[in-house]
């Protein structure tokens, strides 16, 4: 039996198949849900992660699933997606790699745009990070380009004053919250950690990027003590969740 | 190259609503309700004093000029329409519940006493963490954002956004084109509270300029962000709109206020406000009451904009106004202190024409534009030590200093000024302080406000 075999000669086997991709389709937007409440108390950009995660194993079981009963010969189909995720992931080592390490940057890389950096001997500003490097101006006035993935492998020196008071907590708002209601609630939110906090920086919310659909901000908070990084952090991200579940339900 | 189109940003409205109703609905249009529509004086009145009154005619200035097309002016306005139009000027208003306004009042108060280093008992460490911060930050968010769409929606060429109330409009406005900071109030580093501090200079940073009224503030400042550039530029007011009123008008108005002929009028032009400084003035009259009998203060002034009914309702003027009374009453100067309110500009060039001097007795003044008016007046003036235009005095020669913590020295002064009747210190006073009044004026602002705006556009 070839991979595509009696598809058309048998039409009665689209109706479970069609069931399967119904019943598929269910389960993701679920899945995506259960997942995303979740991981609502971890960071937003964890959490995105892991509900995407949820929805495409789902579909790609489903999928399988109603191909087979439509004849598919599922054992070819896995091997033909193995092999071609296999030559994406060769050919796209790099890059992928670098992307990857950006879109985990936020959280787990002690930098941001504006502090000083040393890395793999260069020492510099970081004056831009995009999807593959991180982009740093020297004192000579020279731009050093440091791939991503060398971000997360190697040793990386943040020079800059106070940096290990900052936690810096991304936070993602779709465009129909209320900004100024969101940030003064969570102001008043994170009062609560002051003791925990430096006195002379209070929190800052402020704006990365806009679309249509959502703006990127960042929560900055100044530690008092380094060991509290990791419980700030998720302290900060579920006083967020909290406080969106309140404006959402202020506004509904 | 000049910014053609520019969004200014004051805590204070240019225009305050007497009558929301009317306002609303008198010929509201989409593009928001046109004041030629309505009437001066019954329907809305112009804020007085401070900021606006000092913006204002600059604007029309550049506007009438060609230099600036287009101009929005975004301001906190419970009481007004979501969108007026005052010439070619487009008036935004930003709304706030009662709530959420009394927690910005209680913030800004704070902010203000602290800075003009009243209240040094009550402690302000804690001023950043406090619920009241929260609804500060929101109010100047909810601003921030209002100007972002107004952006995306005419493309501005610059920001200029006035005084302390909105000083975190710079940081929350994320834009690459010039944001220009005016800081109206005193500015010295003592009084602020060291938590304070990286606060402060955080907001300040995010302007490409900042613009104090005096160089010690400008000094000031530059210690506390020096990354920032700091540029002073004096207050002004526009000299063609002080115009001398004829006898019969004078006459009219004092009969209005009670000024009899023969009387000598010392002038005291100020909001009800502790800040001012009108108790020392009455303290100083009942020192030198009796060596002067027709001597009179007259008290004009009312609340801010924060104050008043038509504004914010945070009042704090009218305690202060009873309090001054019953000050009065106590020293027994129910005849010799008058209070007028606030008065019409015509009554006001009225009341400078009567006095035979005027006094800025404030304990803290971010600028005193008041003494200003006097010179153009042809008054002499009596000014504190404390106010940012201390820095253009040269005493005895445009006007007479004191110290408003020295006791007597203000008494000192107006005996001075009594004593030489229209004789020659008064005379000096008189030609010098004209003469200084021209640093003030609104030619010497515009020149100043284009050079700084251009060499920002420029850069």
């Amino acid at each position: 039996m070839g991979i595509v075999g009696p598809i058309v000669s048998d039409a009665t086997a689209l109706v479970p198949a069609g069931v399967i991709a119904l019943v598929t389709v269910l389960l993701a937007w679920v899945s995506g849900l259960v997942v995303g409440r979740l991981l609502s108390r971890t960071n937003p950009r964890m959490a995105g992660a892991g509900r995407r995660l949820a929805v495409g194993v789902v579909v790609l079981i489903g999928g399988t699933l109603a191909l087979q009963a439509i004849g598919v010969n599922p054992a070819v189909l896995l091997v033909v997606i193995g092999l071609l995720g296999a030559a994406i992931l060769i050919g796209l080592r790099e890059p992928l790699g670098n992307y990857g390490a950006k879109y985990f940057s936020d959280i787990y890389t002690p930098f941001k745009v504006g502090d000083t950096i040393r890395v793999q001997g260069y020492a510099g500003k970081v004056i831009e990070i995009n999807a593959m490097t991180t982009v740093l101006l020297t004192d000579d006035d020279l731009l050093v380009s440091v791939p991503n993935a060398s971000m997360i492998r190697d040793v990386v020196v943040n020079t800059s004053p106070q940096a290990w008071k900052e936690v810096i907590v991304p936070v993602t708002l779709a465009a129909s919250v209320d900004l100024p209601a969101f940030e003064s609630e969570l102001l008043k939110s994170l009062t609560k950690l002051r003791t925990r906090l430096d006195r002379r920086f209070p929190p800052v919310l402020t704006t990365k990027s806009r679309s249509a659909q959502s703006a990127d901000l960042a929560l900055t908070l100044m530690l008092r003590r380094p060991e509290d990084r990791d419980a700030m952090t998720a302290e900060a991200n579920k006083r967020i969740a909290e406080v969106l579940d309140r404006v959402r339900g202020a506004r509904r | 190259m000049s910014p053609s189109s520019i969004c200014i940003n004051t805590q204070t409205p240019l225009v305050q609503f007497l009558d929301p109703g009317a306002a609303a609905t008198a010929n509201g249009t989409r593009d928001g309700v046109d004041l030629s529509s309505l009437r001066e004086g019954i329907d809305y009145r112009f804020s007085p004093g401070g900021v606006t009154r000092m913006v204002y005619p600059l604007v029309r200035r550049l506007l009438e000029r060609g230099v600036l097309t287009e101009v929005h002016w975004v301001a906190l306005n419970p009481r007004a329409p979501p969108v007026a139009r005052a010439g070619a000027i487009t008036l935004h208003n930003v709304r706030l519940d009662a709530g959420r306004l009394a927690g910005y009042g209680e913030m800004k108060e704070a902010l203000w006493s602290r800075i003009h280093d009243l209240e040094p008992e009550r402690p302000h460490d804690d001023l950043f963490w406090s619920e009241a911060f929260s609804e500060y930050a929101f109010y100047n968010r909810r601003t921030a954002e209002l100007i972002r769409q107004l952006d995306a929606a005419h493309d501005f060429d610059a920001f200029y956004v006035h005084d302390f109330q909105q000083l975190p409009v710079g940081q929350m406005l994320e834009t690459l084109k010039p944001k220009v900071f005016r800081w109206h109030i005193p500015f010295d580093l003592d009084p602020i509270p060291p938590p304070w501090r990286s606060v402060l200079a955080g907001y300040l940073d995010s302007y490409d300029a900042v613009v104090v009224s005096a160089a010690a503030y400008a000094r000031s400042l530059a210690a506390l962000a020096p990354t920032r550039k700091v540029i002073r530029l004096y207050p002004y007011v526009d000299p063609a709109e002080y115009s001398r009123p004829g006898p019969a008008a004078v006459e009219a108005a004092c009969e209005r206020f009670g000024l009899a002929t023969g009387d000598d009028v010392a002038l005291l032009v100020g909001r009800m406000d502790p800040v001012k400084g009108q108790d020392l003035a009455i303290s100083a009259l009942s020192t030198i009451a009796a060596e002067y009998p027709r001597l009179r203060l007259v008290l004009v002034g009312n609340g801010s904009f924060s104050g008043s009914g038509s504004g914010l309702g945070l009042s704090k003027s009218a305690a202060w106004r009873a309090r001054l009374e019953e000050m009065v009453r106590a020293l027994g100067l129910t005849e010799r202190v008058v209070f007028t309110g606030h008065v019409s500009q015509s009554d006001l060039d009225c009341l400078y024409e009567r006095a035979r001097f005027t006094l800025l007795p404030s304990v803290r003044e971010g600028f005193g534009l008041v003494a200003v008016e006097s010179w153009l007046h042809g008054k002499p003036a009596i000014i504190t030590r404390r106010a940012g235009i201390a820095e253009l005095v040269h005493d005895r020669e445009n006007a007479l200093l004191f110290d408003p913590s020295e006791p007597g020295s203000l008494a000192e002064q107006m005996r001075r000024l009594m004593d030489d009747g229209a004789g020659e210190l008064v005379a000096r006073l008189v030609r010098h302080g004209r003469s200084t009044s021209r640093k003030c004026s609104l030619a010497a602002a515009e020149r100043a406000e284009r050079a700084m705006l251009e060499e920002l556009m420029e850069a």
